[in-house]
């Protein structure tokens, strides 16, 4: 296999095709670092998947709930989430094919009422379109999506599989139980990739976690100001990075390109929109069109400072001191800071906890529960959490979408609940103070 | 006559409790709902208390548990807590919620939070049956113990765990040995009548579930077999406790006559040592290890080589696999029983997606009319072959 195996396929010479359309339309705006940072870091990723592909070097699979850092503590080993062929496609907003790989887990079996995110994966999956795992590794989170598909992951990985449980709790016992796994897990990767874990370089992914962490901590502080001086939409693309990039020197350049972004456009006091409302957006993302964020800034003066994708817990960082202490430091990230894992695997209390903290400290003035509609932990708790805002007197708006799949409900129909919500409910009882 | 006792199963599942819960509690003993197989019912049976399986039996609509949860989760748990915010389930003196899967995760926090049961428990329970995860399980049933000696104000030693082992070991002896009576090549009585009779043993104490089994076994052996000539029916899938689902498909002239069902079979563990030093780990070990669901990640490679092992063992002719809309663990294994089908060509299947509280009309009557075809016509085209069956 060299890179023409991988390039010749349509989904992913589109990729290839499109990123320099895509990076040549942001790059028109030179002082948007964190889009461009972010754009060029994908460049670098794909250029080195391709060179391992050519170089026969083991790649390892993963979900995504699970970090990059301890695959790039393997010298000569190459991180994939198995979601990314359709998460890039979105971002090139070329719906074709992630449609494509929805229909096609469908076509495998995959129930019609399954998160749409899976069904990227297992379409992409069953298309041959990654390079085969020397070894693939499943994590219980954020949620039960996540479960089918690790499951349909390890079946059609046909690779060594390696599961990570992740209890209830949010508790001490949680962190040590999922450290003492990273601890198994790294003698797994060794033998299946046949490459051996150097505890200087595991050092040096936990440093380069650590930068990057600290990064988006004070980026995320600069999006608390009012009025919101960046783009609403950058929010959503942060987890990409824990997913992928964090652990190497691309975490650490995406981030930096983000929070000068930030530094220099407030520095400014730049707005190119008046910002009339902001809204923590509780659950998923617009992926299916990003774009749509912009039209809000535009149209209604709605900002989203943060979304349950794009906040990162300042939970401290990891401790390089000794093994034991970064395999800590990372099982802590997993569970306590990793968007979504965070808020999806426990309780009701937390998941309207984070809520509150976030709405208070973006200064929001509502909430938008975009509900992805297979997201059943969220739906699940639905009830108590409109009870929870109703409590506190926030203005609170749900409804149903498909974060990957516009045949659900279109754009024009997410951008009408939000427009009604913003200018009949929101607006004028802000104005009414 | 079986009939007569067969009766009284169904009068004994019909809803949510029965004359033996109401017995139990009027001698004044406490009842615990629990959720989930990996709820071990020793455990809560040694803290004297009786394990009662939740289920949405009777419950006529969901609106409650959808106002709460939603229209996206499985109506089975939806059904189940419109029962418990409407006070159905008002009789219990706890609950015990797992996180098995998001949706009976989800409950944990409406039983806490709009039910007036007293006591609620909870189980982590890891994603995946290895060696390594095993002492968190553990650890877990300890907890829950703990818990439940200091609400019920008891105290759980040794011995009361070893005696309840002994009492459900009792109850699964009976349950086996129904289960190789079915399996005959003239069953003894039909799969509906086999999930009622599992599901019974769930919601009555065990001492009297012995004496419902033994004088159902003993009478069974009076009844004439059944015909399995248009099919022979293994069923696997998630939380069915529904008879009348499998009665609608035993009516189209086949026989389900083994099941991998959570309410059923597979709940039916091996014996376990009654007189084990370590009663809690004895118990531990065989829920954590026994037959999985399709909640235990990286565990499918065991659940198919058990679901080919039942098919051979029983003389399948077809597998029906059923699944509540919006599951996604069980979506997972439908994805990867049909990519092992498609690989080794082993069975026929047939996948049923299905609503709790519905049973089968007219339109999945002609599926399951079009499979059974479709088996006899295998059939005859393996005998015109001179293959055997
Ligand atoms: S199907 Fe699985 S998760 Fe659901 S109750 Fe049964 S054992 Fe528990
Ligand atoms: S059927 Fe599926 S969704 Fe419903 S309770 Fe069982 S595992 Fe959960």
């Amino acid at each position: 296999m060299n890179r023409n195996d991988i390039i010749n396929k349509r989904e992913w010479r589109e990729i290839f095709e499109a990123l320099p359309v895509v990076q040549g339309f942001f790059g028109g705006d030179p002082d948007s670092h964190g889009i461009n940072e972010l754009l060029r870091n994908i460049a670098v990723y794909l250029e080195e998947l391709l060179a391992h592909v050519d170089d026969g070097k083991p790649f390892v699979w993963y979900n995504l709930g699970f970090n990059s850092e301890l695959i790039y503590a393997l010298e000569g080993v190459q991180p994939i989430t198995i979601e990314l062929l359709g998460a890039l496609h979105s971002l090139i907003c070329n719906s074709r094919n992630t449609l494509d790989f929805i229909d096609r887990a469908q076509a495998a079996g995959v129930p019609a009422d399954c998160c749409s995110a899976d069904k990227l994966a297992i379409g992409a999956i069953h298309k041959g379109l990654y390079p085969p795992p020397a070894c693939t590794v499943g994590i219980n989170t954020p949620c039960d999506a996540q479960v089918l598909s690790t499951q349909v992951m390890a079946e059609l990985g046909e690779a060594p599989f390696f599961p990570i449980d992740v209890p209830y709790y949010h508790n001490e016992e949680t962190i040590l139980h999922v450290a003492g796994q990273l601890k198994e897990l790294i003698p797994f990767l060794e033998e299946n990739t046949g490459r051996k874990m150097d505890i200087d370089r595991l050092r040096e992914a936990c440093e380069l976690s650590n930068r990057t962490a600290e990064n988006i901590w004070e980026w995320l502080d600069w999006r608390k100001q009012v009025p919101l001086t960046q783009s609403s939409k950058l929010v959503a693309f942060t987890l990409l990075l824990q997913i992928l990039f964090i652990g190497s020197q691309k975490g650490v350049d995406i981030t930096e390109g983000l929070l000068r972004e930030a530094r220099e456009r407030t520095g400014r006091g730049e707005r190119f929109f008046e910002e009339r409302v902001r809204a923590i957006w509780y659950q998923d993302a617009v992926w299916t069109d990003l774009q749509i964020y912009d039209w809000f800034e535009r149209e209604l003066g709605l900002t989203v400072p943060v979304d349950v994708f794009g906040y990162y817990a300042n939970e401290g960082v990891i401790d390089t001191s000794t093994p034991d202490t970064m395999l800590y430091g990372l099982a802590r990230k997993l569970v306590n800071c990793h968007p979504m894992a965070r808020q999806f695997r426990g309780d009701i209390d937390f998941y309207v906890k984070d809520f509150m903290h976030m709405l208070e400290a973006f200064n929001a003035d509502c909430c938008i529960f975009a509900g992805h509609i297979a997201c059943k932990h969220a739906w699940g708790g639905i009830g108590l959490f409109k009870e929870a805002c109703r409590r506190a007197d926030i203005p609170l708006l749900v409804f149903e979408f498909d974060m990957f799949d516009p045949r659900v409900t279109s754009y024009e129909d997410v951008y009408f609940e939000v427009e009604r919500f913003v200018n009949e409910i929101v607006w004028p009882r802000k104005q009414r103070g | 006559m079986a009939e007569e006792i067969l009766r009284e199963v169904g009068r004994l599942i019909r809803g949510i409790s029965n004359r033996h819960v109401d017995e139990w509690k009027a001698a004044g003993k406490p009842v615990i709902g629990y959720f989930c197989h990996y709820a071990p019912r020793e455990v809560i049976l040694a803290a004297g208390a009786l394990p009662l399986r939740l289920r949405g039996a009777g419950s006529e609509d969901s609106s409650s548990g959808d106002a709460y949860l939603s229209g996206r989760l499985c109506t089975f748990v939806r059904h189940v807590m419109s029962l418990a915010i409407d006070g159905g389930y008002d009789f219990l003196d706890g609950e015990i919620s797992l996180n098995s899967c998001d949706h009976v995760r989800r409950s944990a926090d409406v039983f806490r939070k709009k039910t007036a049961i007293p006591f609620h428990g909870f189980l982590s329970v890891p994603r995946h049956p290895r060696a390594s995860l095993y002492g968190y399980y553990l650890e877990e049933l300890r907890k829950l113990l703990a818990g439940m000696e200091e609400h019920f104000g008891v105290k759980v030693g040794p011995d009361e765990l070893r005696g309840a082992i002994r009492q459900i070991n009792a109850n699964r002896d009976r349950l086996r040995t129904i289960n190789e009576m079915r399996a005959d090549d003239r069953p003894k009585l039909t799969g509906a009548e086999a999930l009622s009779i599992h599901i019974a043993s769930q919601v009555m104490p065990p001492a009297a579930f012995v004496d419902l089994a033994d004088r159902l076994i003993e009478a069974l052996k009076a009844r004439p077999g059944l015909d399995t000539s248009r099919g022979r029916l293994v069923m696997v899938g998630a939380e069915l406790d529904e008879p009348a689902y499998l009665e609608a498909i035993e009516s189209q002239g086949a026989l389900v006559v083994a099941d991998l069902l959570c309410f059923g079979a597979r709940s039916v563990l091996g014996p376990l040592d009654e007189n084990a030093a370590d009663p809690l780990d004895e118990i531990g070990r065989a829920y954590f290890f026994s037959s999985s669901c399709a909640r235990m990640i990286g565990d499918f490679p065991r659940r198919w080589q058990e679901l080919k092992d039942l098919y051979e063992k029983v003389r399948g002719d077809g597998v029906i696999f059923e699944r509540i809309v919006f599951c996604d663990p069980w979506g997972a294994d439908l994805h990867n029983i049909l990519h092992r089908i498609e690989q080794e060509k082993t069975f026929p299947v047939l996948s049923l997606t299905r609503e709790y509280n519905i049973v089968p009309t007219g339109q999945v009557k002609t599926r399951i009319q079009a499979f059974l075809e479709k088996l006899e016509i295998a059939r005859a085209q393996q005998a015109a072959s001179g293959g055997e069956r």
